[in-house]
């Protein structure tokens, strides 16, 4: 009943759709999280800043084989830092990482005087992961740089998220198996849940899998490879009956997402949701995580909400709206580069 | 369309599925390796050892927040060992480690092991589920009696289902809270391709979530309701209704096979894939009360070429095949109905 003005939202914008103002379901309904996109013209290709206001603690989930990170490693519980102030997804491969540099200058430029003089100095910590679209739009040399991710951190609201072919989902695309010519668009897409107990746990994700997207509800493939008569040819189907594949290549794929809840969580605790969130890459994606993708989930607890919750509910829920983000993400999609969306589907 | 097995007497005493007819659609489709159970009829529980003839490169995915595990250190690609012999899946919770030792035994009186200097070294890494709760007797667990049976009984002929071997005491359905789980066990499913390539997956279902058919998104065996229908965890979840999951009383184990030759690093790979099956048929999988671990096992016997992707895409789906056979295929004890005792 959420969805019933999709309709409508879909007339109104052909990049994006936007939810209704009174019931936000993106990553948005978290309060203190903040959602920005830039979308470069040049070449379908861009980058998605979540900003945190306030403190919150962040875990990671790192199960794709070709991942391309930055300050990952610093989210381990055995590790220090205790806090995360954004994360960057952004597109243009191994060169998007520079997205986050523009991240890290706005939160620099925002820091207070009272933080300067009390204690020096405050490091933002940035946590960041790319994914490979560099084939599509002829031209590779066209990536999200420092600039991109400054502004769509400056642009960052509390506003539904806008969802579909923006920002770091702009120029991602799915189905990749029999090659990229029988691929289809992916995007960004997020999903939110609010329980009666004041518990919130919501996910954004950037789709660009080398896999199908499937709705695990139905069991049935949403977006993924074609087949000759242009309908989709069912990634499960092809490597059950031993088809010949392309080929995978590393540099065409990556699903990442972010999930982020309400609740009080310790750093192992976050580490925990992320884990268990990353189980909605692999009922929604499949194949998922394989050596072609650097699938990567960050998890955020912002500790507003002070109820009681276990970890493996919030990741329980979690990993459901990962994967109705992920669905909806190439729902949302349009068509870029002459890469058809699911929507273009007879 | 499986062939019908005789198999050991003392796994006789709780009733698994056999398969009749056809070509082997088990873990033993992959040619060296066998399987054997024993169970514990007094309560019940068991373990079951999959044995490998000679060695196979090894990995592993530990992802649940519970485990119970041995050697799995041994399986990083980073230390030296890449070989591994057998691996142990048992009931029992941390006691049922015990059953390893069992195998390592019966190895050892076979010369078969690791060669260290003196002596050969069975590498036999093992994971345990928690079954204490079931049959009313927690005394009784998997010793290295039970190791030591299940690999003297192991065989290359198609693996036996249901409610046996390390399945025996396997309950799934378990966030509803007491008295609503059903009965579950232990499945296995095979896929081989024509050009050769076969990957195979054993998994002991012992999940505190449901077990769903990812080809429809339905429960197959899950949290009851007094009318003997499902209730669906995921609805649960999504509602609020339920409280904290109890650790204790869960996990799933389950070893991926393939004939094809890979490195330690992508054996560790196949297992990480694999565990995408759990993550598919199981719902909520990965909890802090589950130990869910995957092993899998490149015997490295067929000489085709195959990407790393292809096989661990093929182990998630053969995973979630034999998760959905071991809740299909069990039957019910110690007052647990299992699904196919719901069935109208």
């Amino acid at each position: 009943m959420i969805r019933a003005t999709v309709v409508l939202l879909l007339a109104a914008g052909p990049a994006c759709a936007q939810q209704p103002a009174t019931v936000n379901a993106t990553l948005t309904a978290i309060d203190g999280i903040r959602v920005g996109h830039h979308t470069l013209a040049e070449r379908p290709t861009g980058c998605t800043v979540i900003l945190v206001d306030g403190r919150a603690v962040a875990g990671v989930a790192q199960r794709g084989s070709a991942p391309g990170t930055r300050d990952t490693d610093l989210l381990l519980p055995v590790n220090a830092a205790d806090r995360i102030d954004a994360v960057t997804l952004s597109g243009g491969s191994a060169f998007g990482l520079d997205a986050a540099n523009g991240v890290m200058r706005f939160l620099d430029e925002r820091q207070s005087w009272l933080t300067r003089l009390t204690s020096g100095m405050d490091v933002p910590t940035v946590s960041s992961a790319v994914l490979i679209d560099l084939w599509v739009g002829g031209k590779p040399s066209i990536r999200p740089d420092a600039e991109c991710g400054y502004r769509a951190a400056a642009a960052a609201s509390r506003a539904p998220v806008a969802e579909g072919s923006v920002g770091a989902g702009a120029g991602a695309t799915v189905g990749k198996l029999t090659g990229l010519d029988r691929a289809m668009k992916g995007g960004i897409g997020s999903a939110a849940l609010a329980l009666p107990s004041g518990l919130r746990v919501a996910a954004i994700v950037v789709v660009n899998a080398l896999g199908d997207v499937v709705d695990p509800s139905t069991g049935a493939v949403v977006a993924g490879a074609r087949n000759d008569a242009g309908g989709l040819a069912d990634a499960r189907r092809l490597l059950r009956a031993g088809a010949a594949l392309q080929r995978t290549r590393v540099a065409e794929n990556t699903t990442l997402g972010v999930v982020a809840t309400n609740a009080l969580l310790t750093k192992a605790e976050a580490n925990r949701v992320a884990l268990m969130a990353d189980d909605g890459i692999a009922r929604a994606v499949t194949p998922a995580h394989t050596s072609a993708d650097g699938d990567t989930v960050f998890a955020i607890a912002t500790g507003q909400w002070r109820g009681a919750a276990d970890s493996s509910v919030i990741g329980a829920l979690a990993a459901d709206l990962v994967a109705e983000a992920i669905v909806r993400a190439v729902r949302q999609a349009t068509s870029v580069a002459a890469v058809p969306a699911a929507r273009d589907l007879k | 369309m499986r062939t019908a097995l005789a198999v050991a007497a003392a796994s006789m005493l709780v009733a698994g599925a056999q398969q009749s007819g056809g070509p082997n659609a088990t873990l033993t489709a992959v040619a060296g390796i066998k399987v054997g159970h024993f169970t514990l009829a007094e309560r019940p529980t068991g373990c079951t050892v999959v044995l490998v003839d000679g060695d196979a490169v090894g990995g592993v995915s530990q992802r649940g927040g519970a485990p119970g595990t041995r050697e799995t250190d041994l399986l990083n690609p980073l230390n030296m060992v890449d070989k591994v012999n057998a691996i142990v899946l048992a009931g029992g919770s941390a006691f049922g480690l015990e059953a390893a030792t069992g195998a390592v035994r019966w190895l050892e009186e076979h010369n078969i092991g690791w060669p260290a200097g003196a002596s050969r070294v069975p590498i036999v890494p093992a994971a345990i589920i928690f079954d204490l709760g079931v049959g009313g007797n927690p005394k009784v667990r998997p010793t290295a009696d039970c190791g030591y049976k299940a690999a003297a009984a192991a065989t290359s002929g198609p693996a036996q289902e249901g409610t046996i071997g390390a399945g025996a005491g396997a309950t799934v359905g378990k966030l509803g809270g007491p008295g609503r789980s059903t009965k579950s066990g232990i499945g296995t499913a095979a896929v081989t391709l024509p050009n050769g390539l076969v990957v195979a997956a054993i998994v002991a279902v012992n999940a505190v979530g449901d077990i769903i058919d990812p080809a429809t998104g339905k429960v197959v065996a899950g949290v009851r309701n007094p009318d003997g229908t499902f209730a669906d965890a995921r609805k649960i979840l999504r509602s609020g209704s339920i409280g904290q999951p109890r650790a204790g009383e869960n996990t799933t184990i389950g070893v991926v096979a393939t004939n094809a030759r890979l490195s330690k690093a992508l054996a560790a790979r196949m297992a990480l894939m694999a565990d995408d099956g759990y993550a598919r048929a199981i719902s909520p999988s990965h909890t802090n009360g589950d130990g869910d671990t995957v092993f899998s096992l490149a015997t490295g016997r067929w000489d085709g070429t195959a990407d790393i992707t292809v096989i661990g895409a093929l182990a998630a789906e053969v995973m979630a095949d034999a998760i959905v056979r071991a809740a299909s295929q069990a039957t019910g004890v110690a007052g647990i109905p299992a699904a196919r005792d719901l069935r109208k």
